[in-house]
């Protein structure tokens, strides 16, 4: 493979039918590089946290995968509302989503901590008013190209 | 087992039949979508009462070949639509989470 692939989706916020969307273009791209599918797997789980995110809470914005033969790294970048406490916000349980979300199944306060546990490295930036990137890194201990 | 096996012992109302040939060996209830993305095993069924079209999105990202909506539930069309276009077999199951989950265990399912 080539030594450095990149694919950036774009998600828009409040929508609930196309959700999932970017995360499964991500996945499908990881199987099509051959990227091990324990990898691919935890990418899944992070990916899609971080769509619901975009989705749920930040008006939409940009998913990013950056493939390496040493890592996958995720983004995640949104102009929203930013985190006001990003101490509060890993908290496992602590959720800010409205009502209607949380009846679909959503807002359980269980995406950042589901991301953090799949994520070799997790870098969250956040300014009030102002945005949140999401930075999260694995570690590929075999090339990318190397099947199981 | 598989998936047709497992609607058949169920005797489930089949939405969608997906790939019945796909090997169901474990389980997963739960109506919190980051418990199961953050939690299902490879290849279980998912027993759940939600029923709109971001089941599918998890299903699909999870590996999930086997959604079973219990207490009688009817999938959203858009969830059922998706479903179809993802191959992943949709039924409905007329006891409740409790009931689903414990005949499942009796089919040798594990967690």
């Amino acid at each position: 493979m080539d030594s450095h692939y990149e694919v950036e989706f774009t998600v828009r916020g409040d929508d609930f039918l196309a959700a999932g969307e970017a995360s499964n273009q991500i996945k499908e791209t990881l199987i099509m590089l051959g990227v091990p599918s324990a990898i691919s797997r935890r990418a899944s789980v992070i990916t899609y946290e971080a769509e619901m995110n975009l989705v749920i809470h930040s008006g939409g914005g940009t998913l990013r995968a950056v493939i390496t033969p040493e890592k996958l790294t995720i983004q995640a970048t949104d102009r929203g509302p930013g985190i006001p406490d990003l101490h509060l916000a890993m908290r496992e349980g602590f959720s800010t989503a409205p009502d209607r979300v949380r009846e679909m199944g959503f807002g359980a306060g269980m995406g950042l901590p589901n991301i953090k546990r799949n994520s070799d490295n997790l870098e969250i930036e956040s300014e009030v008013g102002k945005g949140t990137t999401l930075t999260a890194t694995i570690l590929f201990h075999e090339g990318p190209g190397d099947r199981r | 087992m598989t998936v047709l096996s497992l609607i058949e012992s169920l005797k489930l109302d089949v939405h969608n039949g997906g790939d019945g040939n796909r090997s169901v060996s474990r389980g997963v209830v739960g109506d919190l979508l980051s418990f199961v993305m953050g939690g299902a095993p490879e290849g279980a069924a998912w027993v759940t009462l939600q029923t709109h079209v971001n089941l599918a999105a998890v299903a699909v990202l999870k590996e999930i070949p086997l959604v079973i909506l219990a207490s009688g539930r009817t999938p959203d069309p858009e969830l059922l639509d998706r479903c179809k276009k993802e191959n992943i077999a949709l039924a409905t199951a007329a006891g409740s989470p409790f009931e689903i989950c414990g005949a499942l265990h009796d089919l040798g399912l594990k967690g």
